[in-house]
């Protein structure tokens, strides 16, 4: 007899509106203790974490208002950041994923002090992510950064485990 | 039916059964039925005025009952808002903690930076500027940044923070980094940092004791110019 095949999990989902300093801190630690949840190990979890935290940072000083959505997917169990926000469009994506530019080019390094972050924000994200989308709405813009439950694994990391 | 008799009022059975049914009908909370039975006979005699007591009675009792439930109800509903509250309170209270890096002065001169929670650009970024105006601030000699709460950072953010120890030095002060883990040491070492004139060490304690075995030697010269000055006292 075949063993009866597994109910896939249902789709699991949390919202953090962001608005100010201390909603990116609460989206960040607490999606990382979900992603703990939804299969993650520690140090991929905290990465998740730092991508949340430099995706809300940039809701908070570019967009105005609005939030991260982070979804698990069943079943393959792929886990997404949405940051989704109603402030003007990326003027020059290319140039904005760079480190140590905003999206308008370099940030002067006299400035970045005061400035309130290095311009490596969005570059972070795309090292940590396994896959960065872009997408502009007609009211805002959406970047959704992908996490795959098994990501390559280093060589060094095959040795400690 | 006959009223003429002082002692005595007849009521039909039907009628007697029509009030017992709507008090029956009270004492399960459905006053309106309960009125519109009571309600429903029309004759003009002496137990249609006990009829009429019982519909004033019952619509006053319906009434305040009512009003006690949405007394209530607004009362769950204030209750429930109240733990909302709470629970953002303390999500935010838990935020705060690991957003604030707090720079304290563990020993004369001697700063120190616990950093804990997560480490974005923006953090790191401020907790530069922070540091390096408290160094100015309390003209201190050492800091001590101690990052042994932090498990990923980002290559970027990394040498962020060694150009801040940099920086400390340009200050005139030293800057020791501690407790930084092995997943940090391979991100610092793959991004080919130049650590010269950043001294790490492995604890916030060994940090002190080399800070204190730093001064002790100060200090000893110092006796020893008083000692030479003065006699000392026994």
């Amino acid at each position: 007899m075949l063993p009866e095949p597994l109910e896939p999990p249902a789709m699991r989902r949390a919202e953090f509106p962001i608005r100010l300093r201390v909603d990116v801190v609460v989206a960040s630690s607490q999606a990382g203790r979900l992603a703990r949840g939804y299969g993650l190990d520690r140090k991929r979890a905290a990465e998740l974490s730092i991508v949340v935290s430099e995706l809300a940072s940039n809701i908070v000083k570019h967009g105005v208002l609005g939030e991260i959505v982070l979804t698990l997917h069943s079943p393959r169990g792929e886990i997404t950041v949405e940051a989704r926000d109603v402030g003007p469009p990326i003027r020059d994506l290319e140039v904005a994923m760079t480190d140590g530019c905003d999206d308008q080019g370099p940030i002067d390094p006299a400035l970045i002090l005061g400035r309130g972050g290095l311009g490596t924000g969005l570059g972070a994200v795309a090292r940590f992510a396994d896959r960065v989308e872009y997408r502009e709405e007609r009211e805002g813009k959406t970047i959704t950064a992908w996490f795959l439950p098994q990501r390559r694994r280093s060589p060094a990391a095959a040795f400690r485990d | 039916m006959d009223q003429t008799d002082s002692t005595h009022v007849k009521v039909t059975s039907q009628r007697l059964q029509s009030v017992i049914e709507a008090l029956s009908y009270a004492s399960v909370d459905e006053f309106d039925s309960c009125l519109e039975l009571l309600q429903r006979s029309t004759e003009k005699d002496e137990f249609s005025e006990l009829e009429t007591a019982f519909v004033i009675f019952v619509s006053e009792l319906g009434a305040a009952k009512a009003e006690l439930n949405r007394a209530l109800a607004q009362q769950e509903a204030i209750n429930r808002e109240l733990e909302a509250k709470l629970e953002t309170i303390e999500m935010q209270q838990a935020a705060i903690r690991e957003l604030s890096t707090p720079i304290i002065e563990v020993w004369a001169g001697v700063l120190c930076l616990p950093v804990v929670g997560v480490v974005d650009s923006q953090r790191s970024a401020e907790m530069t500027e922070t540091l390096l105006e408290t160094i100015v601030a309390k003209q201190a000699r050492m800091a001590i940044v101690d990052i042994t709460g932090i498990d990923v950072m980002d290559t970027k953010t990394a040498d962020h923070f060694i150009k801040m120890a940099r920086a400390v030095r340009l200050l005139g002060a030293e800057c020791i980094v501690s407790g930084i883990n092995p997943g940090i040491a391979q991100t610092l070492t793959h991004i080919g940092v130049d650590l010269t004139g950043v001294r790490t060490l492995r604890s916030l304690r060994d940090a002190l004791q080399l800070y204190l075995r730093e001064t002790e030697q100060l200090v000893v010269q110092q006796h020893a110019t008083i000692a030479r000055s003065k006699v000392p006292e026994v």
